[in-house]
């Protein structure tokens, strides 16, 4: 199986000009214990302290001492206060914030909206947004929790909240702008753990009402918080991009509102020294129009796309393209037969981290085009149950995965404005069967129907609620520019 | 209003907008993904992965608490007491630094203190397990540093500590934790997702947190990965692992473990011996010299007005250029500040960066009058750097030193003496003597402390008289 995985990725890793030559190697090798991470692991894990020679437990207690002694001193500075105060707060006994799912739980804010946040990105269910990153989930969690953080008397309405998630999106959105690598599916960090935490930090000093200078704060503490590897992504702890983006932007704001201080020029070039344009090579940014009477606010020009099924938004193209043409080969042979099939073609763009031939856990299902093809051709549909372990594991399936070849043309660009997905399956009689998608049904061309987003939502909700909650909710989002108190919506979850 | 950057002007805008600015669309639109996003995370919350975090959020109960140093008055969960103490720790930009450049210790120590006590009552950590676990957080730190020709010199785009030192952190965590040689993995994976902040908070107030949560996260991690967690398994190997923060990356495997060549006994630290940037140190010494030089036991604020210029060669590093410093923050990170602060009080302190003695008439005239030269042959790298202090009369005369080494840098280290002296000048700030002489005790004999909660008790300022029991060595042929 891995020799397998090498001759279809190693046409693959070859031409890529991002695998660094050792990290090929490295992969190319069949022992999964010769890695570099795996002996820092066996390092960490086996090292005893026979280990230790004697300079090294000279120097090391000698830094220890010394490294006390400055904490010492350090607790009798202003930052330390602030640090302090924010600890002491967020850790009162009365913890506040509701847990999506768990009517009985409630966690310190930051903390929920971690959870929560985990939650919403946990199957990769949640919208995508052009240029690439996802918005909403770095947001919402946040303010729900805050919402409820807040003293009786100045809980904000619903328009409030809903101008608060407005303003995460728009940050976003308009920081990703800052950067033509943006535009394209990413590489090297995942969107959503570096614009998502700028957003919720914007978000949150909205609700919270900060002054202008702690708003600036806010995105300068912020983009401490922000940044994590493309690497994670289709494992278990790419949800903690989401979970954190929302927890950390929160709890920048929150360091803002006790006054602390960050650098005022976090976003813009600064030469030498790098702020937010750490986390790309070419960095352009530009001034917001200050809002006037009139705003355009990016999401009038530019929506979103919601998932039909829990899976990387790059999926639904060749999903529905497969779709077609299982259509095509029941009129042509009146069933779906494996047996009669040579190969199957998919036609994707260049994308390492969604090109799996053979995944074996759920995560990498979900960020596999191979997969997705193939559920969609053998099943008619993909869902929930796509994912499971049995579902991943069956014997058909992996058998139709082995004839599956990738070819990545050059005008199917790694960009979900642009992308499309076509399917090929090569039968054995020599016939061959097309489908081809350039617009997947609620991609922000072609997107959800009211019915479909409402039916998406009770089928999810209704795993872990009631049916009246379940309604509850959906119309008190629907009239959320008249709700009196917008911490309601966070005590229904 | 107008703002002059684009920060500024973002902070404009989310300050300034109004429900009046929300259009229908925009209503309509946002309305829609707040409700799918309701749906997927309630969906969600019966995930593998929501439950482990879930777990794991809940042990923040009042229950498990760790010691803020200096305070025995209250505690935090352990994750807050690592923040705390981290922050506490590079407040002043007091703490250690390494070759390649990072502050190893700030980012560790925290980390292990308070996960020490987080452990149930039954089991006692021993101060080896302890020194073990901060060895390894060191050189793990060191490891990840010689994966890039980069890290060699000052940095310029993201703040070390935040990068090596939270897997640092999350190492040393895993390793008190005995984590299986899995766990290990993902301990490493999952704290990768968390490392990597921008150079560019640093000589602000925020810097400390650098520290505070390099310490947190890679704690964090290894509680998630105890958990169950996983991430990628090639974190270390991938360019789009640890390899996204460097623009060249190399990653090596570590030696065998067979008489294992430890980086701390090839490199040792520098440690300060005042609160600034330790590019400055070479400043500092060499301004020194030439004041003594200059006015032998005189007050130089006599010849004050007979100096035409100061002339300081350091190698180019902007965020330390600073030629009229307003806060501690930057005038701790400012080569122009501490060489006419040396030049006026011949020596550098504490009390150097106080407010006061910032904005004192003598030194911002004197800070008029620096400025800063980068000889080509002055690499920023703190292997390599020296510092060469002119000043420059009326009359026509120069007065030059030059410092290659200053005191407290690996190649010169601090006497035992100094170095407790400092440990004491700075615990006596919060500590009695008994918990001071107490911790320099413990420190010098850990390897055969059998219960290092002494070393927390010590910390929060309790009294050793009140346990006596805890003040108990092996005796061991260790």
């Amino acid at each position: 199986m891995v020799f397998l995985t090498l001759q279809r990725s190693q046409k693959f890793l070859g031409s890529s000009r991002q695998v660094h030559k050792t990290a090929a190697h490295v992969v190319a090798r069949s022992a999964p214990e010769e890695t570099v991470t795996s002996s820092f692991a066996s390092f960490i894990h086996a090292v005893r302290p026979e280990h230790l020679s004697k300079i090294v437990r000279h120097r090391s207690k000698r830094m220890i001492l010394d490294s006390i002694g400055v904490g010492l001193v350090g607790s009798t500075t202003h930052v330390f206060d602030i640090a302090l105060k924010y600890c002491l707060e967020l850790y009162s006994s009365v913890a506040v914030s509701n847990v999506y799912g768990k009517p009985g739980m409630k966690l310190s804010p930051t903390l929920a909206a971690f959870t929560n946040g985990v939650a919403t990105h946990s199957m990769d269910f949640d919208d995508t947004w052009h240029p690439a990153t996802h918005p909403s989930g770095a947001v919402l969690p946040a303010l729900l929790a805050a919402s409820q953080m807040l003293p009786p008397n100045s809980k904000p309405n619903g328009l409030d909240f809903l101008l608060a998630f407005n303003v995460g999106l728009e940050v976003q959105g308009r920081l990703m702008h800052f950067s033509t690598e943006a535009h394209n599916i990413p590489k090297r960090f995942h969107p959503p753990s570096v614009v998502g935490t700028m957003g919720s930090a914007a978000a949150t000093a909205k609700l919270l009402s900060l002054s202008m200078t702690q708003c600036t704060h806010a995105l300068g503490i912020a983009a401490s918080l922000a940044g994590a590897p493309m690497a994670n992504a289709a494992t278990q702890a790419k949800p903690l991009h989401i979970g954190n983006a929302t927890r950390l932007g929160f709890e920048a704001a929150l360091l803002a509102a006790r006054g602390m201080e960050a650098n005022p020029f976090i976003l813009d070039d600064i030469s030498g020294c790098s702020g937010f344009s750490a986390f790309y090579s070419i960095y352009q940014p530009r001034p917001l129009s200050t809002p006037s009477e009139h705003h355009e606010f990016l999401l009038e020009k530019q929506d979103i796309a919601f998932k039909r099924f829990p899976a990387h938004l790059g999926m639904h193209w060749v999903v529905d393209a497969a779709l077609s043409v299982r259509n095509l080969f029941i009129n042509y042979a009146g069933s779906f037969s494996p047996s009669l099939i040579r190969t199957i073609v998919l036609k994707i763009p260049v994308s390492k981290y969604i090109n799996r031939p053979f995944p074996n856990s759920e995560h990498e299902a979900r960020h596999s085009f191979q997969f997705n093809a193939c559920t969609a051709l053998l099943d008619g549909e993909v869902g929930l149950s796509s994912f499971t372990e049995s579902s991943i594991h069956r014997q058909e399936l992996r058998e139709l995965l082995h004839k599956v070849v990738v070819e990545h043309p050059e005008d199917n660009v790694a960009n979900f404005d642009k992308m499309y997905g076509e399917v090929a399956v090569l039968l054995k009689s020599g016939d061959v069967l097309t489908g081809k998608c350039d617009t997947f049904y609620g991609h922000w061309r072609k997107p959800l129907s009211r019915e479909s987003l409402l039916k998406k939502f009770r089928s999810n909700a209704s795993h872990v609620l009631p049916e009246e909650k379940v309604e509850t909710i959906i119309s008190m989002v629907d009239n959320l520019e008249n709700l009196s108190d917008s911490s309601h919506l966070a005590c229904s979850l | 209003m107008w703002a002059k950057t684009i920060t500024g002007n973002f902070a404009n805008v989310i300050h300034g907008l109004n429900k009046n600015h929300l259009t229908d669309m925009v209503i309509h639109r946002s309305k829609r993904m707040i409700l799918d996003t309701f749906g997927v995370g309630l969906l969600g919350t019966s995930t593998e992965v929501c439950q482990k975090v879930k777990q794991y959020s809940k042990i923040y109960s009042s229950d498990i608490s760790s010691t803020i140093w200096g305070h025995f008055d209250f505690r935090l969960p352990p994750l807050y007491a690592a923040f705390v103490n981290g922050v506490a720790v590079h407040s002043m930009d007091f703490d250690d630094t390494w070759h390649p450049a990072t502050h190893p210790s700030g980012a560790v120590l925290p980390a292990v203190m308070a996960l020490s006590e987080a452990f149930p009552q039954k089991k006692k950590i021993s101060g080896l397990d302890l020194l073990l676990a901060f060895n390894v957080g060191i050189e793990v730190q060191g490891r990840l540093l010689r994966f890039s020709s980069e890290a060699r010199n000052i940095p310029k785009r993201f703040h070390p500590p935040t990068v090596v030192g939270t897997m640092g952190s999350a190492a040393a965590c895993a390793k008190l934790l005995a984590l299986n040689q899995m766990k290990c993995k993902n301990t490493l994976a999952i704290a990768a997702s968390y490392a990597g902040a921008p150079l560019a908070n640093a000589a602000t107030q925020t810097k400390p947190l650098h520290i505070g949560n390099a310490a947190k996260h890679g704690l964090e991690a290894a509680c998630l990965a105890s958990q169950g967690l996983q991430g990628n398994n090639q974190i270390l190997d991938m360019e789009s692992g640890i390899g996204a923060f460097y623009t060249d990356y190399n990653p090596q495997t570590l030696p065998n473990l067979q008489s294992y060549p430890w980086l701390l006994d090839q490199q040792d630290v520098a440690i300060k011996r005042f609160p600034a940037h330790l590019g400055t140190h070479w400043v500092a010494d060499a301004a020194s010299s030439v004041r003594r030089k200059l006015v032998e036991n005189s007050d130089i604020s006599l010849i004050l007005d007979k100096i035409e210029k100061v002339i300081v060669k350091v190698p180019e590093v902007k965020y330390v250029n600073r030629p009229s410093p307003n806060s501690e923050h930057e005038a701790r990170h400012s080569f122009q500040f501490v060489a006419c602060s040396a030049l006026l009080d011949g020596s550098m302190s504490i009390q150097s960066f106080a407010s006061e003695s910032i904005h004192r008439p003598a030194l911002q005239e004197l800070l008029c009058k620096t400025q800063l030269v980068h000889p080509s042959d002055n690499k920023p790298s703190f292997e390599s750097l020296y510092c060469e202090v002119t000043v420059v009369l009326w009359d026509g005369n120069a007065i030059s030193d030059r410092c290659n080494t200053f005191y407290g840098h690996w190649r010169k280290p601090l006497t035992k003496q100094d170095l407790e002296k400092k440990f004491q000048f700075n615990a006596s700030e919060v500590l009695p003597a008994e918990a001071i002489e107490g911790i320099i005790e413990t420190v010098y004999n850990l390897e055969k402390v059998e219960d290092c909660s002494v070393l927390n008790m010590f910390l929060s300022g309790q009294s050793a008289r009140v346990f006596p029991e805890k003040l108990h060595f092996t005796h061991s042929n260790s």
